[in-house]
């Protein structure tokens, strides 16, 4: 699976187990402006890092926080290739 | 038979910690004990208790930076954790006017930070599996106030505060977040206090005694438990009455 497929993979099952309703999840989709919650995020980010044993939110500064879909899936990817080097 | 569920009990080594880590091996958990060294008293109370129910996992707490290494070893070692009971901290005595500046960031350091950090990275498993169990040790000097343990106090307040708002937090995915709240109790860290004081506590209290670690790790395993299922974001106070 290719990161993109694992975080589009997580957000559906979350937002399936937790009733919410979202839009397509392309790219350019705002996460803020959905009804993907922080605790959510939280969920996201707890089994993300089960997946690949990193947490790239552990020291970033709030404004690196990713605004969409795709700054996400760029995130985790530096975040992976950080934590193999 | 189901496999045990794994509880990890900081600051295991000895004193209440102990008693606690005892206490749930005794229940049916997998107690992962953590300290910064292992202990004759631990390593006995070990070889007693039921087969592989006690574990010991060297971790100096106050380096932040081992608390996620630590809870993925955990998870490793043995398997998703179920509960954590944050017992470690130090006691240090000392008027405020008069304390080093980093004896109060020690006490902060180790009986604030180092908790919310660990909880941090173990709640998420929890979270993500939907149940877990977080007991936070406070002290009744949290609300009571004591001569000359004032940074000490407010790190304990400082658990009540963060018992009762992860408790929100976390409460719709299962996961229970609570705090005890121990009077004075027998204990190495109270082995400062002189005889007469204590006798002067025990005499005030309501039951005329002062409570024993194994009542404080009763009330532990309980919140632990399946029974108090329904209990989250309160404090529970075991001091033999004295501050009834």
């Amino acid at each position: 699976m290719t990161m993109r497929s694992t975080i589009v993979a997580e957000i559906e099952a979350i937002t399936r187990d937790h009733d919410k309703t979202m839009p397509p999840l392309t790219d350019d989709m705002v996460l803020m402006d959905t009804e993907f919650d922080s605790l959510c995020f939280a969920l996201l980010v707890a089994r993300m890092e089960d997946h690949l044993g990193v947490d790239p939110f552990g020291t970033m500064e709030v404004a690196d926080l990713p605004v969409t879909l795709g700054d996400l899936v760029a995130l985790y990817d530096r975040a992976a290739v950080a934590n193999a080097a | 038979m189901s496999e045990p569920r794994t509880v990890i009990v900081t600051g295991a080594s000895r004193g209440i910690g102990l008693a606690i880590a005892s206490t749930l091996a005794a229940e049916g958990f997998r107690v992962v004990a953590v300290a910064r060294r292992s202990s004759e008293a631990f390593e006995a109370a070990a070889t007693a208790a039921p087969a592989g129910s006690m574990h010991f996992m060297a971790c100096d707490l106050g380096r932040t930076d081992a608390l996620q290494p630590l809870v993925r070893s955990v998870r490793v070692e043995h398997g998703p954790i179920y509960g954590l009971v944050n017992n470690a901290a130090i006691g240090t005595p000392g008027l405020l006017a008069t304390m080093p500046d980093h004896a109060v960031s020690d006490l902060v350091h180790l009986n604030t930070l180092a908790p919310m950090l660990l909880t941090k990275y173990v709640v998420r498993g929890m979270m993500a599996s939907g149940s877990g169990r977080i007991v936070n040790v406070s002290s009744i000097i949290a609300f009571t106030g004591y001569n000359a343990l004032s940074v000490y106090a407010a790190t304990k307040a400082s658990m009540i505060g963060f018992t009762r708002s992860l408790s929100r937090e976390v409460g719709r995915l299962g996961v229970t977040v609570n705090a005890v709240a121990p009077g004075f109790i027998e204990t190495a860290l109270t082995e400062g206090m002189d005889e007469s004081e204590r006798e002067r506590i025990a005499k005030r209290s309501a039951l005329r005694r002062l409570a024993d670690p194994d009542d404080v790790a009763n009330a532990v395993a309980y919140l632990v438990s399946d029974k108090a299922r329904n209990v989250t974001g309160t404090v529970l106070t075991v001091d033999a009455g004295s501050t009834a």
